[in-house]
């Protein structure tokens, strides 16, 4: 396990000040959120600049943090590899407030719940309140046909506990997970009592998992339903055709493509999307390819065509 | 020290929604701030209700909640930005869901 240096993480000196920690993050979350980032490992990143702010925005795990670095300055750890001193966290307490949010340290580093994630737990146990567990979030990435079908799929969850001795443990859990055909992208699974245990007998909290369906080579998902890019020759698109598409359950339909169809044109099939109450349907979007021009014969019938329909796709422009 | 179990899942759905309560739980907070989330429209009661003790709640609420908690928490947002911040987001990830089934989505 390395250790990890939440200060380099969010470009900052030891002695930042809480405003700058507040900045320098808020300007991180901004580069590396989702929606507008452009690098390739914006989530990784955006991971680790929250981890840090985690632990440096709370004045006592940040306290403990520097203590904890100090001792690896001074060559804490000869082996090269990190492990936290013994009662490295004696007089610190953490906990999360009632207002801090979703306990979504899921995502964190073996460094972060090695380090706080037995101490936040301690911290709870020590101040002898009664609550239910903390719910937790994590996501699971699945495959279209997974959706369809429905599937049962592992996940392995670590967290640290305290053995009878009051040492961090760690403990590994896998879990099978049954993903009911029909699930589409955004909808949670609710794993009743795997969260974060609960404090003073009172029962655990809930896992949720997001379900998040990998990009596919054929189909796009919206909710329940898939769209599907379907090329047509531009004679089909003029004449009309019967045409045949795969359809996502494993079958092949064959679609009607009306006469004087142009690019663009969406062609519902009915229920034929994820399953459901009500099912979704699936969605072709014609998209009218070009013949290559690479035989005479070929360069031929274009120029007949020209001649046979005449037309100017440029007559709105004016010139 | 693995152990495995095989255990029983919901599907957050009509059939399975969320109460306030539990949407409240599940994003560490109180019921009063989903009380607020609804009436600024981030989340909506999936079913008639009189008040904050019958409202129910789908999964994409539960996501919207979550955002706009973190938009809370990070950046320090009100709730009536983060509402539209929310609906922003939802729309760009449409339009590039539509722009990577065209086989434009490596230009953006």
């Amino acid at each position: 396990m390395d250790f990890k240096d939440y200060y380099k993480t969010l470009g900052l000196e030891r002695g930042a000040s809480e405003d700058e920690i507040r900045k320098a993050y808020r300007k991180l979350a901004r580069k590396y959120h989702p929606d507008v980032s452009k690098e390739a490992d914006a989530d990784q990143r955006m991971r680790e600049v929250n981890e840090a702010n985690d632990v440096l925005r709370d004045k006592d795990k940040r306290a403990a943090y520097d203590q904890l670095a100090d001792h690896v300055a001074r060559g804490g750890s000869p082996d090269g590899g990190f492990r936290p001193p013994p009662n490295w966290d004696e007089g610190f307490e953490f906990h999360r407030g009632p207002n801090q949010g979703p306990a979504d340290h899921a995502d964190f580093s073996e460094f972060f719940s090695s380090v706080f994630g037995a101490a936040e737990r301690r911290g709870a146990e020590r101040r002898n309140y009664r609550a239910r567990g903390e719910d937790h979030h994590a996501a699971i990435e699945i495959a279209l046909e997974d959706a369809l079908n429905g599937a049962e799929r592992e996940i392995t969850l670590r967290s640290q506990e305290l053995d009878a001795q009051g040492r961090p443990e760690f403990k590994t859990r896998t879990l099978s997970v049954k993903i009911p055909p029909g699930v589409h992208p955004g909808q949670y699974i609710r794993l009743a009592g795997q969260g974060m245990p609960g404090h003073g007998g009172e029962p655990a909290g809930d896992l949720y998992l997001e379900v998040r369906i990998a990009p596919h080579k054929l189909y796009r998902v919206e909710d329940r339903d898939l769209y599907m890019s379907l090329p047509i020759t531009p004679t089909e698109g003029a004449l009309g055709a019967q045409v045949k598409v795969p359809t996502p359950g494993g079958g092949v339909v064959e679609v009607t493509v009306p006469r004087n169809a142009r690019n663009g044109l969406k062609l519902r099939l009915k229920e034929r999307g994820l399953p459901g109450k009500p099912p979704g349907h699936l969605y072709l979007l014609l998209e009218i390819a070009l013949p290559p021009a690479d035989t005479d014969a070929a360069r031929q019938a274009y120029e007949q065509l020209a001649q046979a329909a005449p037309f100017d796709p440029r007559r709105h422009l004016g010139v | 020290m693995t152990s495995s179990v095989s255990i029983t899942t919901t599907t957050l759905s009509a059939s399975h929604p969320l109460a306030a309560s539990e949407l409240a739980h599940a994003c560490g907070a109180q019921i009063d701030w989903v009380v607020q989330l609804v009436e600024v429209g981030i989340i909506e009661s999936r079913t008639p209700a009189a008040g904050p003790d019958d409202w129910r709640f789908h999964g994409s609420d539960l996501q919207c909640a979550l955002e706009a908690r973190r938009l809370e928490r990070d950046f320090g947002v009100g709730l009536e930005a983060a509402a539209l911040i929310l609906d922003l987001e939802h729309e760009v990830r449409r339009l590039k869901g539509v722009l990577r089934a065209q086989g434009l989505g490596r230009e953006i």
